[in-house]
């Protein structure tokens, strides 16, 4: 860059500034940044979402009242996105699908009470057995399923939830039978504001590692395999091994989920974990966006709203606003079944019509938030290829 | 703990073993058929028979309709609720990952059972009046009902249809489907139509598997698919998942071990029936993962 060839800059120079405006206005400059008022713009809506997590369910710097009970609901939303994050593992980036994580996140809820009730340990260390518990199951489980291919995980673990919800959650010792396990927060997090930190605290560690995992050699080896197995073993990826990977780090995520899911509830007793909750699990990964991390968060997020009842309330779904009927109301639909109509539906739409899910809904403000411009991005089509059998 | 099975405690075991096992080999039964010409699993299938009972009660209780008419309208609406889930939701996503199939059955099924709950409410407890008024037979001092003879007989008469079905053109013509799509489009198969083909016949395996399990009970939303997807999908893994028979065995063997899981000995153990099962299914996982009578399927 030392020989500038002179006229070139003279061209430059010689633009007029007014003109160079104009055209800055009519058309976004080429680099694609944002004007100064672009960036205020995102600036405010950066700052408005901070509000949004990090204070409004505190009730610090916030002109609404949230109360405890609601402070509550949103845990459980926040750690059901580290359930949806953990099924993401296996359904989105490994291509295998796990029936029976409502005894994952059980057993881990129970372990992590045990833990702490019974063995008088730290919460931390608690929730910290709880994922090394759920890795492990994981991992026994899908060593034997992946004696075959195909997606006998998904039927393994089927089995399992309900062998678990028998069997496992009625030893007496270990779940404290019909009365449940007690379990106590952690020192410093007492309140339900400020648990809502400590599972706050757990979603950002689980999507860290979850971005970080995915950079790796490992995480860009699971990725291949799931596209095409045989074309990946062809570039040398093991790919039991990956897989086995794959469903040790769904087992963590879940593991962790079940610990903080128990403190959040202080008392954990069996009847929750049924099929019916792994089969929402599913949905509301499917529905929020496969290998989508703010989809996947989102999806969670609302599915979780929905069946503790939050969304419902919250937008008068059922009551609707004075003259005006709440649409639940119409089609007579109670609260308590409007995540198993809404969500298959909501399922085979994003199935069949939107494979991005709720994550591509999202993407343009993502896009818009990062700097770039507003702009619709459509969802890579899937489709596997016949297999090479050369 | 001490092992003290009586002979006749044994015996009745048995044959409550074989009488559910009769209706976990017809719900394996369609999986493997669907299996085998699809490659899905399908975890819709118990509530093509939800839907068959719940067609067949309505029209019975709030349309009056003859009981014969009422049963036969029920199976018409599982058929029809398996060839609706074969065109909008299966054909669509046909050329998808299996793990996006799999996930749309089971969406599938839950909304089946989501709408049940949303005409019917919570707690309700309906009820069908059984088919036959039969009081069946004794066998070694257990009452089995006519009902639930009448279920085997189905499940015979399931077996020899679908093996003489897969002997005739068309059943090679679906093994031919399956093996390869494009190759059997270009000889002249309709795809479509043999697909079609095998969730009818899958729809209406489901629906007469489901007003015969639940004809005479009273049952909620989602009633077979608690009762019977889960141990029906263990049958068709422990037979092979594409094998006829393997389906009938494996049916059997998870009507006995859960039958013998309740036996008075294993009171101590809590849930000794779903252990025992899942410990099976390990067992033939690892020691034979191909299943009891599953070949290697040609691919």
């Amino acid at each position: 860059m030392t020989a500038v060839d002179p006229t070139l800059q003279l061209d430059v120079v010689e633009v007029p500034a007014a003109e160079a405006e104009a055209e800055a206005q009519a058309a976004p400059p080429s680099d694609g940044r944002p004007s100064p008022l672009g960036w205020a713009a995102r600036a405010l809506a950066w700052a408005f979402l901070a509000w949004l997590v990090l204070l409004y369910p505190a009730n610090i710097a916030s002109p609404f009242e949230v109360p405890a009970f609601d402070a509550n609901r949103m845990s459980e939303a926040v750690i059901f996105a580290i359930i949806g994050l953990s099924l993401n593992v296996l359904i989105g980036y490994a291509g295998q699908v796990s029936l029976g994580h409502q005894a994952f996140v059980g057993i881990g809820a129970f372990t992590s009470a045990y833990v702490v009730t019974d063995l008088t340990q730290e919460v931390v260390l608690g929730v910290l057995v709880a994922s090394l518990v759920g890795a492990v199951q994981s991992l026994l489980l899908g060593l034997v399923s992946l004696r075959l291919t195909g997606l006998y995980f998904a039927l393994v673990t089927l089995v399992y939830g309900v062998m678990a919800q028998q069997s496992i959650f009625a030893i007496e010792s270990f779940t404290g039978g019909t009365a449940g396990k007690i379990a106590p927060r952690p020192t410093g997090f007492e309140s339900d504001y400020r648990y809502y930190y400590f599972a706050l605290i757990g979603l950002v560690a689980v999507l860290v590692v979850d971005w970080r995992m995915l950079r790796t050699k490992g995480g860009r080896a699971i990725l291949a395999l799931r596209e095409n197995p045989r074309v990946a073993q062809t570039w040398g990826i093991d790919t039991k091994a990956y897989t086995l990977f794959a469903f040790a780090v769904a087992g963590l995520f879940a593991g962790l989920g079940g610990g903080l899911l128990a403190h959040r509830d202080l008392q954990v007793v069996a009847n929750p974990f049924d099929f019916n909750l792994a089969l929402v699990f599913v949905l509301m990964t499917t529905v929020g966006g496969l290998r989508n991390r703010t989809g996947v968060v989102l999806g969670s997020l609302f599915f979780a709203f929905l069946r503790n009842g939050f969304l419902v309330e919250k937008l008068r779904l059922e009551e609707g606003f004075g003259p005006i009927p709440g649409p639940l109301d119409v089609i007579d639909l109670s609260p308590e079944f409007a995540p198993l109509v809404f969500g298959p539906v909501l399922l085979l739409v994003v199935l069949t019509r939107l494979p991005g899910g709720f994550g591509q809904l999202a993407r343009p403000f993502q896009e818009w938030l990062a700097g770039r411009r507003f702009r619709w991005i459509p969802a890579e089509q899937e489709v596997t290829i016949n297999d090479v059998r050369a | 703990m001490v092992l003290a099975i009586t002979g006749t405690e044994l015996v009745q075991s048995l044959v409550i073993g074989t009488v559910n096992g009769a209706v976990y080999a017809l719900i394996a039964l369609s999986l493997v058929l669907i299996y085998r010409s699809s490659g899905i699993f399908n975890f819709a299938q118990a509530e093509f028979g939800t839907v068959a009972v719940y067609g067949a009660w309505f029209s019975f209780t709030h349309w009056g309709l003859p009981y014969v008419v009422a049963a036969l309208f029920g199976v018409v609406c599982g058929i029809a609720a398996a060839l609706l889930t074969e065109r909008f939701v299966i054909r669509p996503l046909s050329q998808g990952p299996k793990v996006t199939l799999l996930v749309a059955t089971a969406g599938i099924a839950l909304l089946s059972i989501g709408v049940a709950f949303w005409r019917t409410g919570d707690n309700a407890l309906n009820f069908f009046d059984p088919l036959t008024q039969w009081e069946g037979a004794r066998v070694a001092g257990v009452q089995v009902s006519g009902q639930r003879l009448l279920t085997l007989l189905l499940l015979l008469a399931a077996v020899a249809a679908l093996t003489t079905f897969f002997r005739s053109p068309y059943g090679l013509a679906v093994l031919a489907a399956s093996q390869d799509a494009d190759a059997s489009a270009l000889v002249g198969l309709d795809v479509n139509r043999i697909s079609m083909l095998v969730w009818g016949i899958a729809g209406t395996l489901g629906a007469f598997a489901g007003i015969l399990l639940q004809g005479g009970n009273s049952f909620t939303p989602g009633a077979i698919t608690s009762l019977a997807l889960i141990p029906g999908f263990t049958a068709a893994v422990i037979g092979g998942l594409t094998s006829l028979p393997g389906a009938v065995l494996g049916g059997m063997v998870i009507g006995m071990l859960e039958s013998f899981g309740r036996l008075s000995t294993f009171d101590s153990i809590p849930g000794a029936s779903s252990v025992s099962v899942f410990v099976v299914l390990l067992l033939v996982l690892l020691v034979r993962p191909e299943g009891l009578l599953g070949g290697r399927m040609a691919t």
